[in-house]
């Protein structure tokens, strides 16, 4: 059964509808991709999962129960964890106390500690800064810093939005590595990309978003020798 | 015009004790701000409005001293701050300023036309004495209430400090004030969190305001006043930055107790109000940075 499930969702800003009836289900466990051009909804799509969006019509189903209209709090109490576009940090706090700060769902206190370790064993950059305000980190510290605060939540299902936008190769590179790691401890995870031809290179499957709605899915190896994808999201 | 060194020192530990008054009731209106990015304009009515609470109780209670008066008005401000938090602020929360002043505004009224109504216009005193502390062989007398009033305000002030900095829920509202969005999404209650946040900018504008009911007479008109010395502070010690406000409130304080000794009274608003868009022209984050 899937882990998140979202069934003919639409939403938009004020007038302006963006969505217009998406479908999308995780598997547990699986790395999926979620890539499309700018514009194409992506980002509004995980907001609108979240409930900073609200929902105009369609249902959001996480483990089986209908979360469409609970705030998005409550979502990331039951395991449900988005790292935003932009990072969206605590920059005013040190890089310790955002940690904290994603520890807050009562499930996840429990195994602060653990979750502390494992971070930093996966970024051992924000060990070297845990003292540090986030707000005078670098880009890719930023981000590094983002996935872990989720990460602190002991997500079951964690959506990442545009993780490698701005960052070095180098790095990029690293963080993709370090979401294979993530499918190792079990964890469900939505990658929103840009960058195309790594997300379909290192995750289960894949969604293209066009226009609101999703265009084409399937296991990423094929859809990565899919003329279209190849065609209009890899440039070959 | 020759001062006697005493009479100097004497304005000015009174104009440093009462400082630190002004600037708690400061460090509500800032707090507000500083979380929500509201300016609450009902500030002044709650202050004369914990007055009266302060004045009532001590009365119906048939107390020697207000302080146990005092004490239980503060409490009862917490929730009556999130009541109003979540009747009049909440639903224009994400609105422009202008909806958000205007609802903390028609609360002012409100307030006003009540007290207005069931207290009248006339001046009040709180009656009781704690003597006065004397130094330098009795050249320099302080009443006692006026110290005891000053630690209150430093001691609330600390209180504050560990609340937002040493517990859970000040975190919260640290995290809410800095990105209320990503509160949300780390799993904050972020309008419980907004509602607590008002409750105790109010909370503070209620202690404060209790504390100067033990030191001045005054009426339902003078909340006016004290809110207009918050703006003052707040703007000094850094709008948001509510540990600001306690010096901002020294600020204050002194100018309260210099002009004086070399100008009429009525100077020193002039001069406080110079010094207010003066530090907006020049440095708007405030003396001890506030957010930008």
């Amino acid at each position: 059964m899937a882990i998140l499930e979202v069934r003919n969702l639409e939403s938009g800003y004020g007038e302006v509808q963006i969505l217009w009836g998406v479908d999308l289900s995780l598997e547990p466990g699986r790395l999926t991709a979620l890539v499309g051009a700018n514009g194409a909804g992506k980002t509004t799509l995980l907001r609108t999962i979240m409930g900073l969006v609200r929902p105009w019509k369609g249902q959001v189903l996480f483990e089986g129960q209908d979360v469409s209209h609970l705030p998005p709090h409550k979502k990331a109490d039951l395991g449900l964890v988005l790292v935003p576009e932009g990072r969206q940090l605590f920059t005013s706090m040190t890089v310790l106390e955002n940690l904290e700060m994603g520890a807050t769902p009562p499930r996840a206190r429990p195994h602060f500690k653990r979750n502390l370790e494992l971070v930093f064993e996966m970024f051992p950059r924000l060990k070297e800064r845990q003292n540090q305000k986030a707000g005078t980190m670098s880009g890719g510290e930023r981000q590094m810093l983002a996935v872990a605060r989720g990460l602190m939540a002991a997500p079951k299902v964690l959506m990442i939005d545009e993780m490698s936008l701005g960052l070095a190769p180098v790095l990029v590179l690293q963080l993709f590595e370090s979401l294979s790691k993530l499918r190792e401890v079990g964890i469900t995870t939505l990658l929103v990309e840009q960058n195309v031809h790594m997300a379909l290179a290192v995750t289960d499957y894949a969604y293209v978003l066009a226009h609101g709605k999703v265009e084409l899915q399937g296991p990423a190896s094929e859809l990565a020798q899919d003329p279209h994808v190849q065609k209009a999201y890899l440039g070959l | 015009m020759a001062l006697e060194w005493t009479s100097v020192l004497s304005f000015l530990i009174d104009g440093l004790m009462l400082g630190f008054v002004f600037g708690v009731a400061a460090m509500g209106l800032t707090l507000i701000w500083g979380v929500m990015d509201v300016i609450n304009l009902a500030h002044g009515p709650i202050i004369a409005l914990s007055m009266f609470g302060v004045y009532l109780l001590m009365g119906a209670l048939g107390l020697g001293n207000p302080y146990p008066a005092l004490l239980l008005v503060t409490l009862l401000a917490l929730p009556v701050g999130m009541g109003i938090y979540y009747i009049a602020v909440h639903r224009v929360i994400d609105a422009p300023h202008l909806s958000s002043l205007l609802a903390t505004y028609s609360v002012n009224m409100m307030l006003m036309g009540v007290m207005n109504a069931v207290f009248g216009g006339a001046p009040r005193n709180i009656e009781f004495s704690l003597g006065s502390i004397k130094l330098f062989g009795g050249a320099i007398t302080i009443p006692t209430a006026r110290v005891v009033a000053a630690l209150a305000a430093v001691l609330i002030a600390a209180a504050l400090y560990a609340f937002l900095y040493r517990t859970r829920l000040g975190r919260y509202i640290r995290a809410v004030t800095d990105n209320r969005d990503a509160a949300e999404l780390v799993g904050v209650p972020s309008t419980t969190i907004l509602a607590l946040s008002f409750g105790l900018g109010v909370l503070l504008a209620a202690f404060a305001g209790g504390l100067i009911a033990t030191i001045f007479p005054f009426t339902i008109f003078d909340g006016g006043r004290y809110e207009l010395k918050s703006f003052v502070i707040g703007v000094l010690g850094g709008l948001g930055n509510p540990i600001g406000s306690l010096f901002g409130g020294l600020v204050l304080g002194l100018i309260e107790g210099i002009v004086p000794m070399f100008l009429e009274t009525s100077w020193t608003p002039v001069i406080e109000f110079a010094l207010f868009v003066l530090i907006l022209l020049v440095r708007p984050t405030g003396l001890f940075g506030g957010k930008s």
